[in-house]
């Protein structure tokens, strides 16, 4: 038989890995192979030539597919994943928040210029409503202005200047103090949410029980007192005089 | 040592905080697989493009595109295989898109990737067959392109190739075999053209 036809199977022999020379003969077109095989010298170098080529290949392939990755990948992923995780805001609540600040401003203005022209127009009773705000403005949360309340009577502008310049106000102080932070383990994050938000449900139900007491209960009345009139009645000594 | 989170419970509404914190979970899960599935990422793409620039450049997107849509994959063992498709889409993508296909820099050029050669004149067949390589890589059907990749991959077996792109280790094997033979087919005259310089 031609060497042209053993071509194919030489190929396929070849892309599968087999050698025809070691084959098992388990069909009559391996055998009839094998035989051609060991007979013509022609195409065993036909089947080496085959043989080199899908070496090259995978060789090739190898080269392609286990290529060297850069050094700067994962950092430039990872940074880039800081950036996915932040949400970005839409233009929608950029102008929403510019608008917001805008209107602030404008608001602190006109309250400013309003203060201004009345100090200006009457500062008689400007100044009687400086005192008397400076009479309110201590409170229990601020020991400290309470204690000098009475030394400061004299100097009471300076004391009200002092709270204009604490940009902190109270009310903000003392929701800061009432939600402290903590530390926890990573895994328990989730839990002390939880137990958190548990805590605050139950807090409140108390509270609104006793406001709703607050409103249904009537003021107590008293009747006034009636003391009857008093009967004075002489001492035997006195009786016998 | 345990790895401790400042938070404050009240601070927030809870629902906020458990998506933040549920957020900052499937990050942390990501990240982990990050590190062993961003050079497969990366190699697909570059068996594909075969430009190493341009294949970073995918890998960072494929890796982004999982990332958000991590929570909406049900089934993480199949990462992997998910990462892979979306690498291998946006590589041949990118390919067909791209406008500077002729201007790139061919990835084999750069001495750093270039398969160990005896000298000057192996070096040169080298690179030539490569490019024959790579050109036939680029002209075979998209199913045994991915395969024959995934396939001379380091590390990856029969079975996992199978894995990854759903199907049985039996069409595995037959992708391969057809690709091989298509590829010598290609390069063939190739071969004995430098063969006989």
């Amino acid at each position: 038989m031609p060497c042209e036809n053993y071509k194919d199977a030489l190929t396929e022999a070849a892309a599968s890995g087999a050698d025809p020379a070691n084959a098992l003969c388990s069909n009559a077109k391996m055998a009839a192979l094998r035989a051609h095989f060991e007979s013509c010298a022609s195409c065993r170098a036909a089947f080496a030539e085959e043989q080199a080529l899908f070496i090259s290949i995978d060789a090739g392939l190898h080269a392609t597919a286990n290529a060297e990755v850069p050094a700067s990948l994962l950092p430039r992923v990872r940074a880039a994943l800081g950036e996915a995780a932040t949400p970005r805001r839409g233009w929608s609540a950029n102008w929403l928040a510019l608008g917001t600040v805008a209107a602030l401003v404008l608001v602190i203005f006109g309250a400013y210029s309003v203060r201004r022209r009345d100090s200006s127009e009457n500062p008689v009773s400007t100044a009687a409503n400086t005192t008397s705000t400076k009479a309110v403005l201590p409170t229990p949360l601020d020991p400290i202005s309470s204690s000098n309340s009475m030394a400061n009577r004299s100097s009471a502008p300076h004391v009200r200047t002092a709270f204009h310049k604490n940009p902190v106000p109270q009310e903000t102080l003392a929701s800061r103090n009432s939600l402290p932070q903590v530390l926890v383990p990573r895994d328990q994050e989730i839990l002390l949410v939880h137990y958190a938000g548990e805590w605050s449900r139950r807090k409140r139900a108390p509270l609104v029980a006793e406001s709703a007491d607050e409103t249904s209960l009537a003021p107590l009345e008293v009747a006034p007192i009636q003391i009857d009139q008093l009967d004075v009645k002489l001492l035997a000594e006195e009786k016998s005089q | 040592m345990q790895e401790l989170a400042l938070i404050q419970p009240g601070g927030m509404a809870r629902d906020e905080f458990l998506r933040e914190a549920a957020q900052g979970e499937a990050r942390r899960e990501f990240e982990e697989r990050l590190a062993e599935c961003g050079p497969l990422a990366y190699r697909v793409a570059c068996g594909v493009l075969r430009n190493s620039a341009d294949a970073e450049d995918v890998a960072q997107e494929a890796l982004l595109r999982a990332y958000r849509r991590f929570d909406r994959l049900r089934d993480r063992n199949r990462f992997r295989a998910w990462l892979v498709r979306i690498a291998f889409r946006l590589a041949l993508d990118r390919l067909r898109s791209s406008k500077r296909r002729e201007q790139r820099d061919t990835f084999w050029s750069h001495p750093a990737h270039q398969p160990p050669a005896a000298n000057a004149e192996d070096l040169a067949v080298s690179n030539e067959f490569q490019a024959h390589l790579d050109r036939a890589l680029g002209e075979l059907p998209e199913k045994l392109r991915l395969v024959l990749l995934l396939a001379a991959m380091e590390g990856h077996t029969i079975d996992e190739v199978a894995a990854i792109v759903g199907v049985s280790a039996g069409t595995v094997k037959s992708r391969i075999f057809y690709a091989r033979k298509q590829l010598a087919e290609k390069l063939r005259c190739h071969a004995k053209t430098i063969k006989t310089r």
